[in-house]
């Protein structure tokens, strides 16, 4: 597993992580591929930090193996985190350190030269708070010294779990528009969050965890086009429509929107239902695929409804 | 990675106020052992116009000699190995307990993956701060006792070979010290907090200073005595009179643990509490390389 291609950041052999009776990871087989944006999503206890700990090799496996980089975590963590920047969690610091030796404790242990303190200070813009201690930081302070604690190293991939948390709206747009620049560096990040919206903008691909169990794992696209709706809006009455397409033997359901249809039936289908209804004399002005939310798709993946 | 991790280590415990806090209350409670056998002495010998002899001659002599050139050294350093080990247990279990409780060890050991470099690098900073420590109390020991011995008229008779031998009175303290210290992080380990680190080793201590009274009893039999010699206070108590008879004191002379003729052999002292030591250290070791590194507790 060590010798996988080189374009995967991040692969796990059915992981498992075991608590006595309890499972918190359950056999995770994934893979997140070199400069992608990778959404981790689960209920609380899903697994998700746990999954993250045994990435970092904070927490060992019950089974399986945890491969980043290339490296196997586990057989060799040293080489495996070297390039690897980690938020797990709330953010952790000495709070009778000032932000700026705390990032210097880190830069000590992590062999990183004490320049990078400024740049990533810059980044996260904390540089004129960066001398008082941390214990007088507010949340969303101590939040952004921990995504300047994490580019310390300049890593290659990124693990973050709930960075946007204690952030203000405003806080929370910098965040998510910091992560993509880093991705447009070429940086891969995985990205743990319960903002699925936050998610749904910034992830590519995205991985649903319930119970230890991965449930679904795909194209944030293609997970959203799951359910096979066809959007279609009708010039003039649409009962006409709605009786022809529920003559359909290929249509399930027809359901009536503000301005327009939701025609349950395969997307494939649309130019053959466009077809349809014009031979039979109803003028389609709007086809498109039915693009759920993915908090819609979460909450009905994970049964949380 | 130990350096890297030690000079991380050090930076927090340099910055730390609790070790400033327990470097203040040692030199304060230094200064004032110093300043209470000055009195002693003072008034004994009726230098302040009252003439009082609750001690015999003879431990009055011990203590004019611990208030001299070079007996000062062997006082200091045998209030390190009391106050001053309870203060080392107090810092190293606040230094692991700290990582537990905060959160960091896990934003230090996915940096810094190495977890035996880890400890290593804490119990060499602490270590460290533990010697700067001693060298402080040297020299206010040093500077009280001249002072004192200039207004009592103590002589000083300070020789090269006492600075020579100074360096192994450090070591043997440090020495001393060390077991204390890794049950205290083998404490903080296992119960992944300051507390727990913390009641280990002051309990232990008191355990262990409790079954040290027993060392009597080794008069009684040399069964027995061997046995008691087994546990870590003898000797502890053997190292600590030898530091004192390094600069020519008598501490027996005050105190009945210290007993030369129950006490271990100094080669079977260093041996034990070296054992203690490496059982203590492995046990640290062996949780926090084993163990799961969670979140703040």
């Amino acid at each position: 597993m060590s010798n996988q291609a080189p374009d995967v950041a991040i692969a796990t052999e059915h992981l498992t992580k075991r608590y006595g009776e309890r499972v918190a990871v359950d056999a995770l087989t994934l893979t997140v591929q070199r400069g992608e944006v990778f959404g981790f999503l689960g209920p609380n206890g899903a697994g998700k930090t746990t999954t993250l700990a045994m990435l970092l090799g904070l927490v060992r496996p019950s089974a399986g193996r945890a491969v980043v980089l290339g490296v196997d975590v586990a057989a060799n963590p040293v080489t495996a985190l070297a390039r690897v920047g980690a938020m797990i969690e709330a953010p952790a610091f000495y709070p009778y350190l000032s932000g700026y030796d705390n990032l210097r404790v880190l830069c000590r242990a992590g062999g990183i030269a004490a320049t990078r303190i400024a740049e990533v200070l810059e980044v996260v813009e904390m540089t004129s708070r960066a001398r008082e201690r941390v214990r007088v930081y507010s949340q969303g302070m101590k939040q952004r010294l921990a995504l300047a604690a994490t580019l310390l190293p300049d890593p290659e991939l990124i693990l973050l779990d709930e960075p946007t948390n204690g952030l203000d709206p405003a806080g929370t747009a910098e965040i998510r528009q910091l992560i993509r620049s880093l991705a447009a560096r070429g940086r891969t990040i995985f990205l743990c969050s319960h903002q699925l919206h936050e998610v749904e903008q910034v992830c590519e691909r995205v991985a649903i965890l319930k119970a230890g169990r991965l449930l679904a794992e795909g194209q944030v696209a293609a997970l959203l086009q799951r359910d096979q709706r066809l959007r279609v809006r009708i010039e003039g009455d649409a009962s006409k429509a709605i009786a022809l397409l529920k003559a359909l033997p290929w249509v399930t359901d027809v359901e009536t929107a503000a301005n327009h249809l939701i025609v349950v039936t395969p997307t494939s289908r649309a130019a053959e239902l466009n077809a349809y209804l014009a031979s039979a004399g109803v003028p389609v002005a709007e086809l498109a695929p039915e693009l759920s939310s993915l908090e819609d798709f979460f909450l009905e993946v994970t049964g949380e409804t | 990675m130990f350096t890297r991790l030690f000079a991380a280590e050090w930076l927090k415990l340099w910055r730390r106020p609790l070790a400033w806090a327990m470097l203040a209350i040692f030199l304060g409670l230094l200064a004032l052992s110093l300043i209470l056998w000055t009195l002693v002495v003072a008034l004994h010998e009726g230098v302040l116009g009252i003439n009082l002899t609750v001690l015999r001659d003879e431990q009055v002599a011990e203590i004019r000699r611990q208030l001299s050139l070079p007996g000062i050294f062997g006082m200091v350093l045998g209030q390190v190995n009391s106050t001053g080990g309870i203060l080392a247990i107090l810092l190293a279990a606040g230094s692991l307990g700290g990582d537990y409780s905060w959160g960091t060890l896990r934003s230090l050991l996915s940096r810094a993956p190495d977890r035996r470099a880890y400890l290593l690098a804490k119990t060499m900073a602490l270590l460290l701060g533990l010697l700067i420590g001693i060298v402080l109390g040297l020299l206010v020991g040093v500077l009280i006792a001249l002072i004192a011995s200039a207004w009592l008229g103590l002589p000083h008779t300070l020789s090269v070979r006492d600075l020579l031998v100074l360096p192994i009175g450090i070591a043997r303290a440090l020495l001393i010290i060390l077991p204390y210290l890794l049950l205290t992080l083998a404490s903080a380990a296992l119960g992944r907090s300051t507390l727990a680190g913390i009641a280990g080793g002051i309990v232990f201590l008191i355990f262990d200073i409790g079954a040290g009274s027993l060392t009597s009893l080794g008069l009684v039999n040399p069964l027995i005595r061997q046995v008691i010699n087994l546990l870590l206070q003898p000797n502890i108590n053997s190292l600590v009179m030898q530091n004192g008879q390094l600069f020519g004191l008598d501490q027996s002379l005050l105190t009945n643990a210290l007993d030369p003729t129950v006490l271990p052999a100094p080669f079977q002292a260093t041996l034990v509490v070296i054992i203690y030591s490496l059982l203590f250290g492995y046990t640290a070791w062996r949780t926090i390389a084993r163990r799961d590194i969670t979140g703040a507790q």
